[in-house]
């Protein structure tokens, strides 16, 4: 069976389609493709094209939540025969990610998390509404190199800096790196705290495989 | 016609309060907590804010109200006191003197499928024991406020005027400006969407919150330009234009009413806590530059604004109004 266009891989993530990602993504693995090329240059690359959209201003939040489910539909089918191709390649690192106490928003969390998931990090989320003592547990229990936090309002983002003062105080065995992002959120902020800036999902993954080297 | 009703429809148009829940903030209540918790715990405060807003000039103030309704509450464990809140923030609020008194309603926080899994069917309980709540409270006004999806705000507009049909009810969506205009983050385009709102009953319809003032003006004369059927350069309008223009009837136009409330610059993060970059003095130019229009029916300030946003925007209101010719509406 030839396999599937790459193009087609990426175009069920743009139009938001579960079920056809996930299909492609079958008839991907039982033509005996590589999982990590479907990934890279399938359906990460129709992330890449939602998020384009996004900012834009032509894709808004349901367009965006229903390229991320396409995509966690692809990644769930093909996450099984990653194990194979991932004992190959090593995990790129451990983060630790959620959005800070007080803050119910999630949506640009979850896409950071299955951004780093999909380009071969090792990505354990706490969700939302998470307390810095949450973080540093967690950071602590997975050995973590990043912990990634996220704030969309003003009055929560405060908790970015307790964040990065209470790992350092943490007595970890490797203090891990601080990404933060979230609308309020700045490159002067991060800088001021000590953590360091992403912008969106896409540019989460630059940074952290920045920070991993 | 109530009086409230009245000076909506008719003129000149009135001055509302700033931000309620930055200048909680700003007093002490702690980040992420809700401002309703002080409606209990501190109602000394929160009558102060309302006074300073009425001091400096406000006519109609907002009661401390937008987060009391069961799916918010029920987040804080508060949702046995919803009956004490509605009715406490709206006595609160009367005290101040205001010569009105809206009661706020603000978005249930959730979701509808597939960004998240709000149920419309709990929403219309939420919305309409809350409505019912204020109806008995003598407030003058029910403003629905910082609505992201134009069918919560329907759904919501639907439920208040049903438990509440004594009451006028003005709402308000939350827009970005995006390269191709003004969108809430769901999609929602701001022409058709708030002249959805007003065909299904709303006296008033705007915007409030995440825009800045030179923004708001351009949303203003997008959605004035949107209703008389033209786009914002004066061209022939787009379909959805005058489909929404069609929509809310032929006397569209004339009788839209516009009520518009802006942040106060963007919000900057500091060793000192939040600020907001801009003067009061900029934020009134900006309001004022819309008038005479008398579309424009209600004007005030969101977060980071406070009570001299509004002394400036008063002053400017005031210069403007003794500025028109005799005779004009």
């Amino acid at each position: 069976m030839p396999l599937p266009d790459r193009a087609a891989l990426a175009q069920a993530v743009i139009a938001g389609d579960s079920g056809e990602a996930r299909r492609l993504a079958c008839e991907w693995a039982e033509s005996g493709g590589d999982p990590l090329l479907a990934i890279e240059e399938g359906f990460a690359q129709g992330i890449r094209r939602v998020g384009e959209l996004w900012e834009e201003g032509e894709y808004f939040l349901p367009e965006l939540i229903q390229g991320a489910e396409a995509m966690k539909a692809a990644l769930q089918t093909l996450e099984p025969r990653l194990g194979a191709a991932r004992a190959a390649q090593q995990s790129r690192g451990t983060v630790v990610i959620g959005t800070v106490q007080g803050d119910l928003h999630d949506i640009g969390k979850s896409l950071v998390g299955t951004m780093l998931a999909a380009h071969g990090f090792e990505v354990h989320d706490l969700g939302s509404d998470v307390p810095v003592a949450a973080f540093v547990a967690e950071a602590r229990r997975t050995r973590a190199s990043i912990v990634a936090a996220s704030a969309l309002l003003t009055t929560t983002m405060v908790a970015q800096r307790d964040l990065v003062e209470a790992l350092a105080a943490a007595g970890l065995e490797r203090t891990p790196r601080v990404m933060v992002g979230g609308a309020p959120t700045t490159p002067a902020w991060a800088a001021e705290i000590g953590a360091h800036f992403a912008e969106n999902a896409m540019r989460a993954v630059a940074v952290a495989k920045g920070l991993i080297a | 016609m109530s009086a409230f009703l009245d000076r909506l429809l008719r003129g000149p148009c009135l001055l509302l309060d700033g931000g309620l829940g930055s200048e909680l903030i700003a007093r002490g209540l702690p980040p992420g907590a809700p401002p309703d918790l002080w409606t209990l715990e501190r109602p000394d405060e929160l009558a102060a804010v309302h006074r300073a807003y009425v001091t400096a000039g406000s006519e109609a103030i907002h009661a401390n109200t937008f987060g009391a309704n069961g799916a918010r509450l029920t987040r804080y464990g508060l949702e046995g006191r919803v009956a004490d809140l509605n009715r406490t923030a709206v006595a609160l609020a009367r005290d101040s003197g205001a010569r009105f008194v809206i009661a706020d309603v603000g978005p249930t926080g959730e979701y509808l499928p597939p960004v998240g899994k709000g149920d419309p069917a709990r929403w219309r309980e939420h919305f309409t024991q809350q409505a019912a709540l204020l109806a008995e409270t003598g407030v003058d006004a029910l403003h629905i406020e910082t609505m992201t999806d134009v069918r919560e705000a329907l759904l919501a507009l639907e439920s208040l005027r049903a438990a509440a049909p004594a009451l006028p009810v003005l709402v308000s969506l939350t827009f970005e400006r995006k390269r191709r205009g003004f969108f809430s983050i769901m999609g929602d385009p701001v022409v058709s969407s708030l002249m959805r709102l007003a065909a299904a009953g709303a006296v008033a319809v705007g915007a409030n919150c995440s825009l800045v003032s030179p923004d708001m003006r351009d949303l203003a004369r997008e959605v004035l330009a949107g209703a008389d059927g033209r786009d914002g350069a004066g061209a022939p309008g787009s379909a959805a234009a005058s489909d929404a223009a069609v929509a809310y009837g032929a006397q569209g136009a004339a009788s839209l009413r516009l009520v518009l409330q802006p942040n106060a610059g963007r919000p900057q993060a500091t060793a000192d806590g939040v600020h907001y970059a801009q003067t009061p003095q900029e934020f009134a130019e900006d309001l004022a530059s819309l008038f005479p229009d008398p579309r424009i029916a209600a004007l005030g300030g969101c977060c980071g604004t406070d009570p001299r946003f509004i002394v400036a925007l008063r002053a400017r209101m005031t210069e403007r109004a003794l500025a028109r010719p005799a005779g004009a509406p």
